[in-house]
């Protein structure tokens, strides 16, 4: 299983060299042009696109106010363990709003399969989809889809406002080099597949929830 | 004729009327067609989209090579296999060899067409291991011991009375007794309980791999349910299979694929998970697989690379937007089609993988309309690849004399302007006479192949030439 043992690799690489000695025709490239509608106010924007995809997305001022609206999430959700991030933000939120349930942190391991809930942060938040991108280190890969409900804590300032701007952040915060994966996540989990009706809650969460601080520092 | 196109004729022959089947496909495309419109707003120039994926794609393509090996060695610097397969049978044995040496018993399975292609599945079954497919349309589509339906949609075919039934007998056990059978949401958390437990049990999962990003040594998985997210979470070993073609060359490339892959594929904006993974779970990391492994297949693919005029079929993202647009899909539906790839990109690759000759008569199942050129997010050329594909078949193969003559005869008729007028005249008193003899639509009819299906052609009195004389140009 070693490369050794793998002699179509450099078979397969002289079909290619080969093959590619004809070149082939290319459409003409015509002028540059703008190819998405662009974002004119990106939080407008973000709320906008969690409307149109299920995603629960509350506003609130600072951690404090965080942790109230975490606490009226946790309280409409089946009692049982929730799981969190290990990261000392989320520590001192989910403290104030866990309500006496019982909390695993990521440092203990991957959510049980029996989570009522997971709470993360994320890398950043992407206006033109309304989508959250989450890095493995963090609480892992499980972390966002092992559990019913997703809460994911994010500021204001991680907002940018399109996938090229998430992705050049991604690059440049050389995330591809410091996680195993990376996930782009918008809405919660869901299938058409029996005769194109959407169901929410397929094989993971049924309901993602954003909560964006205005101000992260407060 | 060979077998595959008495079969492809048969079957599409039965298909094409069972009517309640076309009904389900049809709703199906309809519904289709209503959310592309909508998906497609997000862009303020489709077309600018469009051209842009095919330069990505172009790109990649035409330096293979060297993304593939940039792919390879950064996918290698962070801990993961990379195995080259020639054919299907090599990428097969490196699964099965892997599942064996490491005690492999339960295998999570997302949506992979690559899979399907190199049948990996039975490979694995043979081998003791229980193979569970986690898509929802393809766990339908394994209990009924059927290959998916469609690229994207594999129980596109299926109304929910269909798969209720198919719960009930196959999987009791899941369904809820006091739930109402046709519930579409009941159906589906059926399926979630019945998969959670393999996800929970498994040793490997299978994933494909929508792109492969040869810059961030990433490959990119796109679903809708989060199958592919448990399936390379929970089990200790990720294989994931991959074409070579699948590679591009930048992480931004991303930025406008996934909204066309999206849009082309379901008509959304973007898909709800788009996974990006490098390697095994890193030191510091709470989770992962142990193992992370990547098949690249060539299986004919090579030989397609170095078809100059064809290369481009190699763009394909495997979106399924040419199977909805096609007319003759909407009559006969994928499993006519008798191959993996089904549809017009399905008939302009399968002989290219398979077989010209045996699989030459895919390449006359269109009309060519045109409508999958128009409606293909990376512009592959695809009904001009089918007139392609004909032409190389007459070419390589032996083609009576009689039709070579016939041909001849035909090309020497059509290229004077007297002759022209005379096969004209000829044919129009030959169906006046059948008619006037009663023989309309017996074997002596020279239109009976159309008007067994369809109302006879009012046959004019006069030419077009001889009433353009007359008139003059009114």
């Amino acid at each position: 299983m070693e490369r050794a043992e793998n002699p179509g690799r450099e078979r397969i690489l002289a079909r290619i060299h080969s093959a590619l000695r004809a070149s082939a025709p290319r459409h003409d490239a015509g002028e540059k042009r703008a190819i998405f509608v662009s974002v004119a106010d990106p939080l407008e924007r973000f709320q906008q696109q969690c409307a149109l995809t299920s995603t629960e997305c509350m506003l609130v001022p600072d951690a404090a106010a965080a942790a109230e609206a975490l606490r009226t999430v946790l309280e409409s959700i089946p009692a049982g363990e929730i799981f969190a991030q290990d990261a000392p933000l989320l520590h001192r939120i989910v403290q104030r709003a866990e309500g006496g349930r019982a909390v695993r942190w990521s440092n203990a391991g991957p959510p049980n399969e029996g989570s009522q809930a997971t709470i993360t942060l994320a890398e950043c938040l992407v206006a033109s989809h309304g989508s959250v991108l989450i890095a493995s280190n963090g609480a892992g890969r499980a972390a966002s889809v092992a559990a019913p409900v997703h809460i994911v804590l994010a500021g204001e300032s991680q907002l940018v406002p399109d996938l090229a701007s998430a992705l050049a952040r991604a690059k440049q915060d050389r995330l591809a080099e410091t996680n195993s994966c990376l996930f782009l996540i918008t809405g919660s989990s869901r299938t058409a597949d029996i005769e194109k009706i959407l169901v929410l809650g397929a094989h993971g969460p049924r309901r993602l929830v954003v909560i964006v601080m205005r101000d992260l520092d407060a | 004729m060979t077998t595959a196109s008495q079969e492809f004729l048969r079957a599409a022959a039965r298909e094409s009327a069972n009517l309640p089947r076309r009904q389900a496909i049809r709703r199906a495309i309809d519904q289709y067609d209503a959310a592309v419109q909508r998906g497609r707003e997000q862009f303020l120039d489709y077309e600018a989209a469009r051209r842009k994926c095919y330069e990505i794609k172009w790109e990649a393509l035409n330096h293979l090579d060297r993304y593939l090996e940039e792919f390879e060695q950064r996918v290698r610097a962070r801990g993961g296999q990379v195995f080259w397969a020639e054919r299907a049978e090599d990428a097969r044995r490196y699964v099965v060899d892997l599942a064996t040496a490491r005690g492999v018993r339960t295998v999570v399975k997302s949506k992979s067409m690559v899979a399907e292609e190199i049948h990996l599945t039975p490979a694995l079954e043979k081998l003791g291991a229980r193979v569970f497919e986690t898509d929802l349309g393809e766990f339908i589509v394994q209990l009924r011991n059927e290959p998916p339906f469609h690229i994207v949609t594999p129980a596109m075919h299926l109304t929910r009375a269909d798969i209720a039934k198919l719960f009930e007998e196959k999987l009791a056990e899941a369904m809820s007794p006091a739930a109402s059978r046709d519930d579409p949401a009941e159906l589906v958390a059926a399926a979630r309980r019945a998969l959670r437990r393999a996800f929970f049990s498994a040793e490997m999962g299978i994933t494909g791999a929508n792109f492969l990003v040869a810059d961030a040594g990433l490959i990119a998985i796109t679903t809708n349910e989060g199958n592919d997210r448990l399936g390379t979470a929970l089990p200790r070993i990720h294989v994931a299979i991959a074409g070579i073609e699948k590679v591009i060359p930048r992480l931004e490339d991303l930025a406008v694929l996934w909204p066309v892959l999206a849009t082309a594929g379901t008509g959304q904006t973007i898909t709800c998970y788009n996974t990006l993974i490098g390697g095994p779970r890193a030191p510091a990391e709470v989770d992962g697989p142990q193992e992370f492994h990547v098949v690249l297949l060539d299986n004919g693919r090579t030989d397609l690379l170095a078809d100059a005029e064809q290369r481009d079929v190699l763009h394909c993202i495997r979106c399924g937007a040419c199977l909805n647009a096609c007319p003759v899909f909407r009559s006969i539906g994928g499993h006519a089609y008798g191959t993996t790839y089904s549809g017009p990109i399905g008939s302009v690759l399968t002989p290219h993988l398979r077989g010209l000759n045996e699989f030459q008569h895919l390449s006359y199942a269109s009309s060519l309309c045109g409508a999958c050129t128009t409606v293909c997010p990376v512009q592959i050329d695809l009904h001009h690849h089918l007139l392609h594909n004909r032409r190389n078949a007459v070419r390589a193969s032996d083609r009576p004399w009689s039709e070579r003559l016939a041909f001849r005869f035909w090309r020497w008729t059509m290229s004077g302007s007297r002759r022209f007028a005379l096969a004209g005249w000829l044919g129009r008193a030959t169906l006046r006479g059948v008619r006037a003899l009663g023989l309309a639509g017996t074997t002596l009819d020279l239109l009976r192949p159309w008007t067994r299906y369809h109302a006879a052609p009012v046959i004019p009195r006069k030419s077009f030439r001889a009433l353009w004389r007359k008139n003059g140009a009114r």
